[in-house]
């Protein structure tokens, strides 16, 4: 009713106040709840969002990030043909947390010493009534036992999975291998040289491919392995090289041990003969004498005449030959019948200098280049090294050698006269062949060919030759220092063979220490009777695998030699 | 009106229908990656249950355990240099073709060994009939023959024909001359051959002499012809044979 009149009078001035506020406080609600809204609506677009966001290109709950690529825990090490030698598997491991237990502690150590007859019921009942935490009971535990143990259903006992290091072919290339310790890191041999690629994430997904084949490996082992027990030996080695690249096919040393279960290994098992043990190695180092004697231009060839007496006097000492020649010989001669008065002569001639200065280029005077850890280092006269320590040198006495390093010699002097490290990994696309150095020339390495083949069609190497395969080679018999003197009896023979001889490719060393004569050697421990005839079985069989086919009609180029070889009745194999 | 006072609905609503639609195409993508994904898994699963296997597989049959079977069990080792052959030819070489029985065709095997098996047998036979007339007397008188067979009577060509057509020569003139010789010279025959024997006798083979009875007289006719030269040229090769 008195809204028709408003101008007639005039708001009260209170009220005016009122409106004026009143429109404030609208303003100010209006900001608020704009800005109220505003938040809201924020949140849920950025909720929404977010939903959008994760719908497009989230993960969705079950995802199982780490299945997608399978990487081991610890890299494989596979042979050259790819078969495992290392692998990591899932091993089950049966723990117990002692104060997790709830049921009966002593019918719980009753029934784990059923399952698990190692340790007795009052051994487990005293470790579960003591104060650890956590122990394990088995670890590598097989399955009918976890599964066993499991059906106790006690929720102290922990079954897990855990890696574990297996080596599918137990002791075969055992010290190549080496082992892992229980923290799953290296403990010798490659799995210690090459414990950073294989524990690595980044590279661990890759196996580590070795040179070692292990079918070669296995022939070896084999073949040496029993001669060592044929021979009642202490110890053998046993080395396989590819002549043109370095690559070590098998290397094996006996005694070995199951990598599998390397706390029941000795010591004497441990010890790596092949690269971390060095032996005088006798004559199997007269090809080098002579080749170096040969490049140097003292001797001009195998028809060269040394005076070969019975009984050599030198420097106050007496060089004395098993099967003297008393009478003018050839170079081929001496090198066939291993004779040390023709050798040390050719050695004197050489002088000790130019001795030192050509072993230091062939790496013998050097611990031997190999990417194992288990190295040896090479024993030498030292500064005694004068006039006669160069003779002795020169037929293999006074100077000690790792197998693995005669080999390198023997492969340097048939590739052509170049020298390449030996390498335990494969040659190939992630492994360049490295760069070699020139030692010998490459005509010297080619007229050792026919000399070494000589050694074995007509010498001391006889019983190493096999059939259609062309070996030639070098024995050696050292004699074993016993209580800083020289043994007559005890040896350590070796041989050193290269095959085929007309275009050499693969050098095989194999040594055994302390052979025992038997029946069949007529009481002889030298070379001849108990290596070479390893290295003829172990060739035979090995040769086809490396695709050395056999040949009845080839040979080396023996009119180099032969002319020079005075006929005589067919002599016992000697040193 | 109405449509202006809709149009912001609409749009809503078209909007919302993108907006959906753009979420089901993501939804079906992300359902597609999860199933995507649990194949990688079950694939990687797989992968390790192979290698758990090849493991075990190679950890049974590792190369010592297989030595000793192939040593012990199977007495196996390894093949000889003269074992390993080049190729397909030399194993070819090694196989010698073998003899077989032809089972089906017994018929021919029977008769065929027969008259072979009969032959040897009556060769023996002929020759103990016929070796005193004929045998060692047509080899020699091949040579002589041919010009007999012109001049010589007739009793004595019986002898000439057959080794005459041994030797193939001249079988027609073989025949000719005999019924044309008659019985008169004989007597001549045998002086002239006697002589020509004499002559002749240093050159002759011993086998010759050998048959003085029936043979001179074929000889005799000989010389005068042309067939000398092929005498000289036999006589030449045995003059020890006396």
């Amino acid at each position: 009713m008195n809204a028709p009149q408003p101008a007639l009078v005039a708001p009260r001035p209170e009220r005016l106040r009122l409106v004026g506020q009143r429109r404030q406080m609208l303003a100010v609600m209006h900001q608020r709840l704009m800005f109220g809204m505003l938040v809201y609506a924020g949140l849920i677009a950025l909720i929404a969002l977010r939903i959008l966001y994760l719908a497009a290109f989230g993960d969705h709950a079950g995802r199982k990030e780490e299945l997608t690529s399978f990487v081991p825990e610890r890299g494989d090490i596979l042979d050259r043909d790819g078969q495992p030698l290392a692998r990591t598997i899932d091993a089950w491991s049966i723990a117990v947390h002692p104060g997790k237990v709830i049921g009966d502690k002593l019918a719980l150590a009753e029934r784990l010493a059923a399952l698990m007859p190692e340790k007795t019921t009052e051994q487990y009942f005293a470790l579960l009534r003591s104060d650890k935490t956590f122990f394990y009971l088995k670890r590598r535990a097989p399955p009918e036992l976890v599964e066993a143990v499991n059906a106790i259903g006690e929720p102290g006992l922990a079954i897990e999975r855990e890696p574990d290091r297996l080596y599918p072919q137990t002791s075969l290339a055992a010290h190549v291998l080496g082992f892992t310790n229980i923290d799953g890191r290296g403990g010798a041999g490659v799995e210690r040289a090459f414990d950073d690629y294989l524990s690595d994430p980044e590279t661990r997904g890759q196996p580590l491919v070795l040179s070692i084949s292990s079918k070669i490996q296995q022939a070896l082992e084999a073949e040496l392995g029993d001669a060592m027990r044929h021979f009642s030996a202490i110890g053998a080695a046993g080395v396989i090289m590819d002549v043109h690249t370095g690559e070590v096919l098998a290397m094996t040393s006996l005694p070995d041990f199951n990598p599998n279960a390397p706390g029941q290994a000795t010591p004497d098992q441990m010890f790596n003969r092949a690269t971390l043990g060095v032996f005088e190695l006798g004559s199997t180092f007269k090809p080098f004498t002579l080749a170096m004697a040969m490049d140097s231009g003292v001797v001009s060839g195998p028809g060269q005449i040394y005076n070969c007496p019975d009984v050599l006097p030198a420097y106050g000492h007496l060089v004395h030959d098993t099967h003297p020649f008393g009478r003018q010989c050839t170079v081929a001669e001496i090198m066939m019948e291993s004779s040390n008065i023709g050798m040390a002569q050719m050695a004197d001639q050489l002088g000790t200098a130019r001795q030192k200065a050509w072993l230091k280029k062939m790496g013998f005077l050097d611990t031997v280049e190999t990417e194992l850890k288990e190295r040896g280092h090479p024993l030498t006269p030292g500064s005694r090294w004068g006039p006669f320590e160069t003779m002795t040198i020169g037929f293999g006495q006074g100077i000690a050698v790792a197998p693995l390093q005669l080999a390198m010699g023997y492969a340097t002097l048939f590739d052509n006269g170049i020298y390449h490290p030996p390498t335990i990994r494969k040659i190939g696309p992630g492994h360049p062949i490295p760069p070699g150095r020139r030692v010998f020339s490459a005509d010297t390495s080619y007229r050792m060919r026919s000399l070494l083949r000589l050694v074995v069609v007509k010498g001391t190497g006889r019983k190493a030759d096999a059939p259609g395969y062309r070996l030639g080679g070098k024995t050696g018999t050292a004699q074993k220092v016993i209580n800083g003197r020289y043994s007559n009896t005890i040896n350590i023979t070796s041989f050193a063979g290269v095959f085929p001889m007309d275009d050499p490719r693969y050098v095989i060393v194999v040594m055994l220490d302390e052979p025992k004569a038997t029946k069949e050697t007529y009481g002889f421990t030298t070379a001849g009777w108990n290596v070479a005839p390893v290295v003829s079985r172990t060739v035979s069989r090995i040769a086809p695998m490396l695709g050395v086919a056999p040949d009845m009609h080839r040979e080396p180029n023996m009119s180099e030699v032969l002319p020079f070889v005075q006929e005589h009745k067919a002599e016992k194999s000697k040193d | 009106m109405s449509a202006r006072s809709f149009g912001s609905v609409f749009m809503v609503a078209s909007c919302a229908g993108a907006a959906l639609g753009c979420y089901l195409v993501s939804l079906r993508v992300a359902s597609e990656r999860a199933a995507l994904e649990s194949v990688e898994t079950k694939i990687v699963m797989a992968q390790r249950d192979l290698r758990m296997l090849q493991t075990e597989i190679g950890t049974r049959g590792r190369l010592s355990q297989l030595e000793r079977w192939n040593a012990g069990a199977f007495s196996l080792s390894a093949p000889n240099a003269n074992q390993i052959l080049e190729g397909g030819f030399q194993l070819a070489q090694l196989i010698q073709p073998e003899k077989q029985v032809d089972f089906q065709a017994p018929v021919v095997l029977a008769a065929a060994p027969a008259p072979e098996h009969e032959s040897p047998l009556s060769q023996p036979n002929n020759e103990q009939t016929a070796a005193p007339a004929i045998g060692s007397g047509a080899l020699l008188h091949e040579a002589s023959l041919k010009t007999e067979t012109r001049e010589v009577p007739a009793r004595t060509a019986d002898q000439p024909r057959t080794a005459g057509m041994k030797s193939a020569d001249k079988p027609a003139t073989a025949a000719k001359p005999a019924p044309n010789k008659s019985a008169d010279r004989p007597g001549l025959a045998a002086a002239q051959s006697e002589l020509q024997h004499q002559k002749k006798s240093v050159d002759k083979p011993a086998l010759g002499h050998g048959k003085p009875m029936t043979k001179p007289v074929e000889v005799a006719k000989t010389d005068p012809l042309a067939p000398l030269p092929a005498k000289h040229g036999k006589t030449k090769d045995s003059p020890t044979g006396r």
